[in-house]
């Protein structure tokens, strides 16, 4: 094969990272394990975040008493570093070796790709510094400040750049379903987060928005909600288009249904983001118009899933002996779980209920951990041995582990926020015959505890699966001894 | 009733462009297509060949030479 080569070419990480053609003749991998190495490391430092932040709601304490430490600062840090370190470095991974395997040529450029990497690094350490400090924007998803911002746009265009140039100068005919949705996601992203960030700056970390009122909150869930539809949707739809049909060894079930699919969910998902404003200033007509295009979003989103889910006919045997596979095929079941939860929350009269209380926070995180994380297990776990020549993954039995680990911590989760939410929900909305408010907020807040503990040890459950990944992924690419790596490669 | 329309008018605009995009696709087209993440990898496919029995135009990867695809900009 030539994209491998034996276990004596290399002993290190760093050797690995930094050497462009040891492994990967005629592909350009370096690149692909540096994207890997970091999602493994930003995966570990968000998700402990996510679960230092929890710990904060059960034991407030938790804040250290510190301006830098306090939930206000850290859960933006939180939701930056698992979404553009973890989920963006993984996508640029996954998009990086698909496209180069799909367009069978090299990475257009070494140089922009490896500028692509350092400067997408670049741009998460700006997050994990700045937003501690409290510089930020305010807007959810978009806290990183004015110099940052800008800072991200240049990166992303070179991404651009790098992968547009590789399509254009395949060898093959066709380009590749799965290449569509990673193009369609590193165009609609760019267009957002330049709309998005128009401001005035006043400093280097300070700026003003262009907009104000209704039209800000607009324009921001218009950016917000599509963070969600073309972040931790397209880009993870063009993986699985890629890293399903190859980890079952079937083509897609229906390449006609993935076309639709593609079109009909990047025409429908641009018009969802209404539904973060219902019953808000903004106009009624434009909330009934978020809500509608949130629910025709189902057709698009169950096609989509049924697609990947039917990839594996004839093959469902492999799932009994197949982690990576189950990782793949669950990640489809919670993606087809929270695109059906979506449109019904977009309801606004369901809406009423939910917006505000946890289950927003359950929904969300049934689509981040049990969709963008769990495919993203399974691409990792599926390239790692590729890219730095193994066999295979140092342990498969710690694969299984780990798919255990994160289903059970996905489950207690999303269960908690749903329990929490509708608890919520239905007590804020309590009136007594004279008119006035059953409860305080207080006594809904000491209601939610049970959840939150819950919530905690469903993060601390996800958080132990990462950590066993980043210890696998370490002893996969460190094994320096041909004889415990033959050893190992009994698991299989 | 305006409504109804515009519903049925974008619902036919978006099969109208698929159609479009797939007039000069064929059967045989699609599922060639449907193969290319295993044509650079000529040990898979000969595996989905035997599990599918469909053709894979397997390619093994180019080996790089001195200077190529290294473009810069």
């Amino acid at each position: 094969m030539p994209d491998r080569v034996a276990w004596q070419d290399f002993a290190t990480v760093e050797e690995l990272t930094m050497s462009t053609a040891t492994i990967g003749l005629a592909y350009n991998y370096k690149v692909v394990r540096q994207f890997v190495v970091a999602t493994v490391v930003w995966g570990v430092v968000g998700m402990a975040m996510g679960v230092w932040i929890a710990s904060q709601l059960v034991w407030p304490e938790m804040n250290l008493d510190l301006p830098w430490t306090t939930f206000g600062r850290l859960r933006p840090l939180h939701t930056s570093l698992v979404i553009f370190g973890f989920a963006g470095s993984a996508q640029f991974a996954a998009s990086y070796y698909a496209v180069q395997r799909t367009c069978q040529v090299r990475l257009f450029s070494d140089k922009l790709a490896a500028f692509t990497f350092w400067g997408w690094q670049s741009v998460i350490v700006v997050m994990l510094i700045s937003l501690p400090l409290g510089y930020t924007t305010t807007k959810e998803y978009a806290e990183i400040e004015f110099s940052g911002a800008v800072w991200m746009t240049v990166v992303w265009l070179a991404y651009a750049i790098v992968f547009f140039t590789t399509v254009v100068r395949r060898k093959t005919k066709h380009i590749y379903v799965g290449n569509w949705f990673f193009g369609a996601f590193i165009v609609v992203i760019a267009m957002l987060h330049v709309v998005n960030h128009l401001s005035i700056p006043v400093d280097w970390f300070k700026s003003y928005p262009v907009y104000s009122g209704a039209t800000d909150a607009m324009v921001q869930w218009w950016y917000g909600h599509n963070a969600v539809g073309f972040f931790l949707t397209t880009g993870f739809l063009g993986m699985m288009y890629y890293f399903v049909p190859k980890q079952v060894g079937r083509p897609v079930y229906s390449y006609r249904l993935s076309i639709v699919h593609f079109w009909a969910l990047i025409t429908l998902y641009i018009w969802a983001g209404p539904h973060h404003l219902h019953y808000t200033a903004l106009p009624d007509w434009a909330q009934s118009l978020g809500m509608a295009m949130s629910l025709i979003l189902l057709a698009p989103s169950w096609g989509g899933m049924i697609n990947g889910m039917m990839t594996l006919s004839g093959a469902w045997h492999k799932l009994r002996t197949d982690p990576i596979l189950r990782f793949l095929v669950l990640s489809l079941a919670f993606y087809g779980m929270s695109t059906f939860e979506g449109p019904m929350m977009a309801i606004k009269t369901v809406n009423a209920l939910s917006h505000y209380t946890d289950w927003t926070i359950g929904h969300v995180h049934a689509g981040a951990l049990g969709w963008v994380a769990m495919i993203t297990f399974g691409a990792i776990y599926h390239m790692v041995p590729k890219v730095f020549g193994r066999t295979q993954m140092h342990s498969v039995p710690l694969i299984n582990l780990h798919f255990w680990l994160a289903t059970i911590g996905t489950v207690l989760y999303i269960a908690s926020m749903w329990v929490n939410g509708i608890t919520q929900g239905l007590m804020w909305r309590a009136i007594n015959d004279d008119g006035t408010l059953t409860y305080s907020f207080v006594e809904a807040l000491q209601a939610s505890h049970p959840g939150f503990i819950v919530r905690f040890v469903g993060g601390v459950f996800f958080l132990s699966g990462m950590l066993l990944m980043a210890y696998n992924v370490w002893r996969t690419v460190r094994v320096a001894d041909v004889k415990m790596a033959e050893l190992e490669a009994q698991y299989a | 009733m305006i409504e109804m329309a515009l519903n049925l008018l974008g619902v036919l605009g978006l099969w109208l462009a698929i159609e479009y995009c797939l007039k000069h696709q064929t059967t045989e087209s699609l599922d060639d297509a449907s193969l290319i993440p295993f044509a650079d990898d000529p040990e898979v496919a000969r595996r989905v060949e035997l599990a599918t029995g469909k053709r894979v135009k397997a390619v093994a990867p180019q080996e790089l030479k001195p200077g190529w695809g290294n473009l810069e900009i």
